[in-house]
């Protein structure tokens, strides 16, 4: 295949959060080299830069690469150009996020923020607008949001999650023409639950055990939560137990997101440096999606929520938002796309071996 | 003259906004009868010379000024968006900041002076012609290495006086502690020491070794220098060198002429060859200094009072009509940088200590060998410590690094080919890994020499290494291979560091005593780097060698001799140019005027 240089790339990377430190790039190869996630045919970031310079989108889009960085900052801190290549993984992430977006309106939110609190605003009308059908009953409420969740996680994993996750496929393996053994789909699937779960690659990164322990801590809570309102009822619940699980993992999510809001605010770190409008958004409705949660659940037990009932109304907003927005086609979908990588990628050796 | 005269200011970013001030000289410009419009590049839309000419066509300027530290990098726009109102090329001015103007301190004062003469259409360089008076004939060079050395032999070898002055007990500076000179192979000390004889026996020159400057006063042409001669306390008169006294001094120190890689003691002489070749007590060091007791030296120096321990420090002072800067450079601390382990693993290597190590004058004799722990503890090379066969060299150690220093310090690319050539040589079975950046082989000899290593069997591998790591006593080098995309772990027995040069120590505080201007980084500046090199903008000062920046031994000896010939003229003559930083901008006015006239 033959490749054109291609300038147009970096204005359209201008728009994820990337600023064109790349272009000081001089190729001594640090951060590679200084990355302890490099491997054989795992090189990142400066191929990558290289590609972004010459602009090889079809490289790129096909690139699986980014998304088995986990941004530890070592790159950044220890590059003689100060070109910050690990913001520009970062942005790359987003920008392959757009790209496996079958739909386009991931692209359309990641480029114009205005286009996505629109959006936030309009899903937050029509939660009103049901409310009012429903007269601000709790009861019913608190039924329509039940049911409400259940279809939006049925009908985003369908439409749009699987979708999306099938083009990842398409640009990954079959765009580059890779001859993946069967055996490697079945014997590698193990490890994608494993990595979908517990991230625990991310420990490969030095120094970096706090971060992964208080992200595994919110995927187990994200996940638990969800798993608790969805299936079983937890507003609803009468089970002691039940109820208790829920407690903690709707604590777990909003004590942490916290902390990861401390952490983007205070741009100590250098992962946290930079933040994109989509990485304020997840972690800030992350945060309110788990206190809303919680505080719903203390009226509930305190029989006070039918006074109180804003604070469930609240609760719906955000997990409407969250549901129809975030998750679809914000940040949220990182957590597929950074396991499949990891299986795809586990693919593409195996195909390579072979 | 009713020509409309419009100005650009700009501002290129790098930082010079800091030297000149352009609020201050916006209102200067404002306040010219002469001028119609200014505008600032921050406000204009600079994308195409078609917006550009939309947004000053209004105004319609007969001449164009561009203003600013680097306003060449804007000319070409501006010559076409002229040409699109129908102007020429020669409508557009250049009033070049950096070029003409930069100068500590009063920076802009000049920049308004450069200003004036592009709105004027005057050639700055007719009007900024300093004043002459009578000049002394004697000369001061500061720092005896060999851009020193050079001048003050150039000078005294036409007939005039050279007081040499040096910090350290010797002179010969860096460039005595190299083994071979590249890219001709030569033996440095075998160019240098005849120099430094010369230097010592030369009836025009006078050494002063083991001092400082201390104060300057006067004007150019007459200057009153005072230095500080610390006590050497063996007399330069009657020591006949025969080393009695250094033989049973009970205490040793790093050599700093072995760059630390072996010890000598208290009472030393820096090198066999040097110049003058007498000891020096360091007091530092010395037991007398510690309790009051020991005086071996002086119990057994055959020659009576030749050593006096408690000798003071003393101060002279000399009238000097000219001054050649030539205080050298530092080089990089390794330590810096952790991840190198220089410091931590004894056979990590500075490039400097490495030419210590590898030269036959060295402590080892030139075996090259590994580090290892004397008696009392210290780490130091000596001979029968076994031998590396693997060695790498990693270039651009804090050179060409944003945390470090931006710029390049050009020598370390050919210097490490030297070193991978004279590995080979001492040990031809030997693996030399060279991993660099980009190969910096500039000038004459230099490509071929690089192709010539390369011939050797030396391994060149494209990519900086990341990090150094200990492992089974040998040492793992990390580092990406740019050209073929894979991380190499190489483990080797022995790392150099090619480390790169910084200004010296106190380069700032002689800038300042000198009233000299100088670069962020402490490199002292010319008054301009193309058409005069090496005087500067104080009258009667020059600087020669790597004081002024980074550059090799024939750069800087030719540098040195340019500087001497500066001096030559000035003494010749018999009259001396005044400091262009001393022009005021009313001389420059009145001086305008009168060229205006004629």
């Amino acid at each position: 295949m033959r490749y054109r240089v291609n300038p147009d790339l970096k204005l359209d990377l201008n728009r994820f959060g990337v600023k064109e430190d790349w272009q000081d790039c001089f190729h001594c190869g640090n951060c590679t080299a200084v990355c302890s996630l490099t491997e054989e045919n795992i090189l990142f970031p400066r191929r990558i830069i290289r590609n972004v310079q010459l602009g090889f989108k079809n490289k790129l889009v096909t690139d699986v690469d980014p998304w088995l960085c986990y941004y530890c900052g070592e790159c950044s801190e220890t590059c003689p150009r100060e070109a910050n290549p690990g913001e520009l993984m970062m942005s790359f992430r987003r920008w392959l996020t757009i790209k496996y977006d079958w739909t386009g309106i991931a692209r359309l939110f990641y480029k114009s923020l205005p286009a996505f609190l629109i959006a936030m605003i309009v899903v937050a009308i029509g939660i009103i607008v049901i409310g009012i059908t429903k007269d601000f009953k709790a009861e019913a409420m608190m039924e329509f949001g039940h049911k409400f969740e259940k279809y939006v996680i049925y009908a985003v994993a369908c439409l749009i999650l699987l979708p999306n996750l099938l083009r990842m496929f398409w640009f990954v393996i079959l765009k580059n023409k890779l001859k993946v053994p069967v055996f490697a789909y079945i014997s590698n699937s193990l490890s994608l639950f494993v990595n979908l779960f517990t991230q625990k690659n991310y420990l490969k990164c030095e120094g970096d055990t706090f971060r992964w322990v208080e992200h595994l801590l919110i995927v187990i809570g994200y996940l638990g939560l969800l798993v608790i309102t969805v299936f079983f009822n937890w507003f609803n619940t009468d089970s002691e137990t039940v109820k208790w699980i829920g407690y903690i993992v709707g604590a777990l999510v909003f004590i942490f997101t916290f902390d990861f809001v401390l952490k983007r605010s205070s741009k100590k770190r250098e992962s946290s440096k930079f933040s994109h409008p989509s990485d304020w958004m997840f972690v800030v409705w992350l945060f309110l999606l788990g206190l809303t949660a919680f505080i719903t659940r203390i009226l509930v037990d305190a029989g006070a929520i039918e006074n109180n009932l804003w604070v469930y109304f609240i609760h719906l907003i955000v997990i409407a938002q969250w549901g129809l927005l975030i998750v679809p086609f914000g940040k949220w979908t990182h957590f597929l796309y950074r396991a499949f990588a990891i299986y795809f990628s586990n693919l593409k050796q195996a195909a390579l071996m072979k | 003259m009713g020509d409309k005269i419009g100005i650009c200011f700009y501002d290129s970013g790098q930082g010079f906004s800091d030297y000149f001030n352009f609020k201050e000289l916006y209102d200067y410009a404002s306040g010219l009868p002469q001028v119609t419009k200014i505008w600032n590049t921050t406000e204009l839309d600079l994308k195409s010379p078609e917006k550009i000419n939309e947004q000053i066509k209004e105004v319609n300027p007969d001449k164009m000024i561009l203003a600013g530290d680097f306003p060449g990098e804007i000319k070409n726009l501006f010559v076409s968006a002229m040409s699109l109102a129908g102007k020429k090329a020669e409508n557009i001015e250049l009033a070049s900041f950096v070029e003409h103007a930069y100068l500590n301190g009063q920076s802009t004062e000049m920049a308004k002076v450069v200003l004036l003469c592009a709105i004027k259409g005057v050639d700055i360089r007719k009007v900024l012609v300093p004043d002459e008076v009578d000049v002394h004939p004697d000369t001061l060079v500061i720092g005896g290495g060999i851009a020193g050395i050079q001048a003050s032999l150039e000078i005294a070898n036409g007939g005039q006086k050279v007081f040499l002055l040096e910090k350290t007990g010797t002179i010969g500076g860096h460039m005595a502690m190299f083994d071979k000179t590249f890219p001709t192979l030569d033996c440095a000390a075998c160019i240098l020491t005849p120099k430094m004889v010369d230097v010592g026996q030369h009836s025009n020159i006078e050494l002063i070794t083991y001092a400082e400057l201390k104060s300057i006063s006067g004007v150019p042409g007459d200057y009153k220098v005072t230095i500080h001669k610390k006590a050497r306390k063996v007399n330069l008169a009657t020591c006949i060198g025969c080393g009695i006294c250094s033989e049973k001094c009970p205490r040793v120190a790093p050599s700093e002429f072995d760059a630390g890689i072996a010890m000598r003691k208290a009472i030393y002489i820096p090198f066999p060859q040097a110049v003058p070749n007498k000891y020096l007590v360091d007091e530092a060091n010395c037991t007398y200094f510690e309790n009051g007791k020991c005086k071996v030296c002086v119990k057994l120096c055959p020659v009576p009072d030749c050593i006096d321990l408690d000798e003071k420090d003393t101060d002279v002072e000399i009238t000097v009509g000219n001054i050649i800067v030539a205080s050298g450079f530092k080089p990089f601390d390794a330590k810096r940088i952790e991840r190198f382990g220089y410091g931590k693993f004894p056979n990590v290597l500075t490039s400097l200590e490495f030419e210590r190590l590898i030269n036959a004058s060295g402590p080892t004799g030139g075996n090259i060998t590994f580090r290892s722990q004397d008696k009392k503890g210290n780490w130091i090379f000596k001979d029968g410590s076994g031998t590396p066969s693997k060695i790498a060299v990693i270039h651009c150690i804090g050179s060409r690094d944003e945390n470090y220093n931006k710029y390049c310090s050009k020598v370390c690319c050919m210097y490490s080919l030297k070193l991978a050539h004279l590995i080979k040589e001492k040990i031809p079975e030997a693996d030399v890994f060279e991993y660099f950046i980009d190969m910096r082989a500039f000038g004459k000899g230099y490509e071929e020499f690089y192709e010539r290593i390369k011939q050797e069997n030396v391994h060149m591998i494209r990519g900086r290494t990341a990090s150094i790591k200990e492992k089974d006593q040998k040492l793992e080098l990390r580092s990406e291979d740019i050209l073929n995309e894979k991380i190499i772990e190489q483990e080797v027995d022995m790392v150099v560091l090619a480390i790169g040069l910084e200004a010296a120590e106190n380069s700032n505080e002689l800038a300042n005593m000198l009233g000299i201007p100088s670069s962020k980084e402490g490199w002292y500046n010319e008054v301009n780097y193309n058409s005069n090199p090496v005087n500067t903008s104080t009258g009667g000062i020059s600087i020669a060698g790597l004081c002024q920046g980074p550059k090799d031994i024939p750069d800087t000896v030719a540098q040195a001799s340019a500087a001497a010939a500066r001096v030559l003229q000035s003494i010749i003559k018999g009259k001396i140019q005044k400091s262009i930083k001393d022009i005021k901008l009313t001389d420059v006015e009145t001086s305008i005027n009168q060229l205006m006239k004629k």
